[in-house]
């Protein structure tokens, strides 16, 4: 009931901070330089003469206050219309909706290879403190954090499909299309949990609890696995919520790297086209996901946490 | 005990290695019926009077037009197989090609003529960029195989844009709606869409009737790829077997394919002109001297070596002389820094003493280049300008914006100087020159400080309803030699298509036009 009040109250504040997110970039796209109408009409190949120019700002409601401008987007928003795409002529929330699904997929991957790379890697650094497995996981992050993901993605191309030919380079075509893509986006997620799990493990190494646990004879095993993994999990796993932002946010560039379909690749465009209902809808569309993500992870990190759920009932 | 856990763990994810190992190279390749190209966008719905989000390739594919541009402007035979102007130059009769159909079965005759014109024409406001829309009153079908086109004015451009890739183009009546949309893409070119992804592809299979020669190959597949690296990593790869276009990979990428045996290449001839407008109606690029002098004082071969690396030939006029009615032996003055210097002495703009910025009047020789921020060749080739000018006491302030900033700039005339291109075959030099006398157009806001610009706007509007030739000619040849003289242009480089393949595609053309793409004639012979 506590856990599901903490869920409700967050949820409630997804609200005003989705209405706040939404004016805040609404206003900032209107504000900023530039003119929509001339935006719309370049997408639509249309030469901007004064007459055409009319005619969109009034088609558009940009002859209307800002105010009124959104409230009206507002009105089509709670109604799930977040309007038309001035490139592609379709429903933002039909495209968005095709295109998510990919995004998803490759930011799950992602975080797997995170996890899966990470959580090992960092557990076999801190029990070797100082020894050689430590001091190539250091380099190895020192890389992953350092370099770019969209470079990463193209030196991952020229190895594994124009060199060796074994993955292809682009699209979205079974397993084997995804690896590398998430491998680039990866990168520095996984170099970052990496060191997060060592200094956390670390950390466990050197509490009481521990010392009385191999006081007990426990073997080796269970010392590991019970009381030093478990353990160093927590402040991790509450990592994982940021890291999801972040691999959402690194896919935009490593899908435009390797084609993949997703909503990355298409909100790039939309930056580049201008095309500001598509960048409005994703910006809302992103917040949701992000605070839902970061929800979840703090459920899931309660539910784990037996202190933590005390915490917060009481 | 953790070493152990990794091993184990290392031994299951092996299997999975050594299957993924085993996934056969893709190649298209393999398989030599189907052509994988690349696009940075989906072809779009494909209606054939409608722009963006349709794509013109696209557009070429699948629907045909009455007549087509052929080499050096010349008009060639199409849907309509002979043609005739009438005595007062105000309507056109065209005989159509018998047993043509659409692809769904659909016979091409003067109704369907009728037809895709009138639903053209209940959108007009939307073509009204295309002179030969606004003159347009209407067609009738004479007889099955005949139409009559009528115009409100004679109008000499008509079978150039007859030829475009849009809005003149014929969907099957079938497919028509009475609103104007389109049920299906269905035209009667040599290819019909047969799939769209969204975001992944579009599949583009032959027209198994259709009335010309076949296309050698079976299917084109034109995978979604907007990142030219990534286009380039995918050739090597055989992801995709050809590179089409002017800006499908950057020239550095270009000369690598070129210099690698595996691969083909080729230049297209000049498709249009990428050019400088320097601004007449602000200061300082209002004095002429000033104009003539960075005519001279920039090092266009330098650009076209270093810059462009010899993809694109250097332009001395503003367009190539291939086009119809442009072949004047005009040429640009040659590159000789130590003479522009003298020209802006002579025009009284001095070097204060210890200063690197001309003076004239107290004001200073300084002016805004304006490029598109994010186009790496733009900016590449604004600071080799700065650079050449600074040489002769020219101050060249580069302003990199967006997109839309950028064009805003071109709509109010707010620039000194700024890049554009032509638009190209069929376009040059009729259409371009027509919307100079639009002030929505950086070349009207360039022009506008010409002493001779009402001259100018007036003998455009002559020529384009001009029925006799000579006098057609003899107009063209006082508007760009005028345009010449007055140094309102810096023409950088002429336009190209780039073409990169493997040896084992065959025979790779060029079209006649900047957005034709010729997959029918791709492989044969």
């Amino acid at each position: 009931m506590t856990v599901l009040g903490f869920a409700l109250r967050r949820l409630a504040t997804l609200l005003p901070l989705l209405l706040l997110v939404s004016f805040g970039f609404f206003a900032m796209l209107r504000l900023g330089r530039g003119d929509p109408a001339l935006d719309y009409l370049r997408l639509a190949q249309i030469p901007p003469t004064d007459a055409a120019l009319a005619l969109a700002r009034q088609e558009l409601g940009l002859d209307r206050t800002i105010l009124l401008q959104f409230a009206s987007w507002l009105g089509g928003a709670v109604q799930g219309d977040l309007g038309i795409s001035w490139f592609t002529h379709r429903p933002v929330t039909e495209e968005i909706a095709h295109y998510l699904p990919a995004t998803l997929q490759l930011a799950g991957t992602a975080m797997l290879v995170t996890i899966l790379v990470g959580v090992p890697l960092g557990i076999w650094a801190a029990m070797n403190r100082d020894r050689w497995p430590d001091h190539l996981t250091r380099v190895m992050t020192f890389l992953g954090v350092s370099v770019p993901n969209f470079w990463l993605g193209f030196l991952l191309v020229l190895l594994f499909a124009v060199t060796l030919g074994w993955l292809p380079a682009i699209g979205r075509d079974g397993l084997s299309s995804i690896l590398l893509p998430a491998l680039a986006t990866a990168a520095m997620s996984a170099s970052v949990m990496l060191r997060l799990v060592r200094a956390s493990v670390l950390g466990v190494l050197g509490e009481a609890h521990l010392r009385f646990a191999r006081a007990r004879g426990l073997p080796a095993r269970t010392l590991l696995g019970r009381h030093i993994v478990l353990n160093a999990m927590v402040p991790p796993l509450t990592a994982i919520g940021l890291h999801l932002g972040e691999l959402m946010g690194g896919a935009m560039v490593v899908e435009t790297v390797f084609g993949w379909p997703g909503l990355g690749r298409y909100a790039l465009q939309a930056i580049g086209n201008r095309d500001y209902p598509v960048l409005q809808g994703f910006v809302v569309v992103m917040t949701a996901v992000f605070v839902l993500c970061n929800l979840l992870v703090d459920l899931i990190y309660a539910w784990l946490d037996p202190r933590i759920r005390l915490e917060r009932a009481a | 005990m953790g070493n152990n856990m990794l091993r184990r763990s290392l031994l299951h994810l092996a299997p999975g290695v050594a299957g993924l190992a085993m996934l056969p190279a893709p190649s298209a390749l393999a398989d030599r019926k189907r052509l994988t190209f690349s696009w940075p966008s989906n072809a779009g719905p494909l209606h054939p009077h409608l722009y963006s989000p349709n794509q013109m390739y696209a557009h070429s594919m699948l629907y045909e037009p009455l007549v087509r541009y052929g080499e050096g402007g010349q008009i060639l035979p199409a849907l309509a197989t002979a043609w005739a102007i009438e005595a007062d130059g105000r309507a056109w009769r065209f005989t159509l090609r018998r047993d043509v159909r659409f692809a769904d079965g659909t016979p091409f005759d003067a109704a369907a003529v009728v037809a895709n014109v009138d639903a053209m024409l209940g959108n007009r406001a939307r073509h009204a960029w295309l002179e030969l829309v606004n003159q347009i009153e209407g067609a009738e079908a004479l007889d099955p195989g005949t139409v009559r086109l009528r115009l409100a004015k004679p109008y000499y451009p008509t079978l150039l844009e007859l030829s475009l890739p849009r809005p003149l183009r014929f969907a099957s009546p079938a497919a028509l709606r009475p609103d104007g949309s389109l049920a299906a893409p269905i035209g009667t070119g040599p290819w019909v869409l047969a799939e769209t992804s969204r975001g992944q592809h579009d599949l583009f299979r032959r027209n198994e009737g259709y009335w010309g020669e076949q296309p050698a190959l079976r299917e084109v597949l034109v995978r979604v790829l907007g990142d030219s690296n990534a286009r380039a990593l995918a050739l090597e790869t055989g992801e995709i077997d050809l590179i089409y276009g002017t800006d499908q990979v950057d020239a550095d990428t270009f000369r690598r394919f070129t210099a690698d045996a595996r691969f083909t290449t080729a230049i297209s001839p000049p498709i249009g002109t990428r050019l400088l407008a320097l601004n007449s109606a602000r200061f300082p690029t209002d004095d002429l001297a000033v104009r003539q002098a960075i005519a001279q004082a920039v090092d266009r071969a330098a650009l076209v070596r270093h810059i462009l690396l010899d993809t694109e030939p250097a332009a001395e006029t503003l367009f190539a002389e291939t086009f119809p009615y442009v072949g004047l032996g005009l040429r640009a003055p040659a590159f000789d820094g130590a003479a522009a210097a003298a020209r802006l002495d002579a025009a009284g703009w001095r070097r204060p003493a210890g200063g690197r910025v001309r003076m004239r009047d107290g004001q200073e020789l300084a002016l805004d280049m304006c490029f598109t921020g994010t186009d790496a060749l733009q900016k590449a080739i604004s600071e080799a300008v700065q650079g050449d000018l600074s040489r002769i006491g020219i101050a060249v302030r580069l302003v990199g914006e967006d997109a839309s900033t950028y064009v805003g700039r071109q709509r109010s005339g707010d620039f000194g100087m700024i890049f554009g291109d032509t638009w190209g075959a069929p376009y040059d030099p009729h259409a371009f020159m027509s919307s100079m006398r639009a002030p929505s157009h950086a070349d009207f806001q360039a022009q506008r400080g010409l002493p001779m610009k009402a001259e100018i706007d007036r003998r455009i509007g002559a020529v384009l309803i001009s029925t006799e030739e000579a006098q057609r000619a003899a107009e063209y040849r006082w508007l760009l030699t005028t345009l010449h003289e007055q140094a309102v242009y810096f023409p950088v480089s002429f336009l190209t298509n780039k073409v990169v393949h493997r040896p084992a595609l065959g025979r790779v053309p060029f079209g006649d036009t900047r957005n034709d793409i010729p997959f029918a004639q791709i492989g044969r012979g």
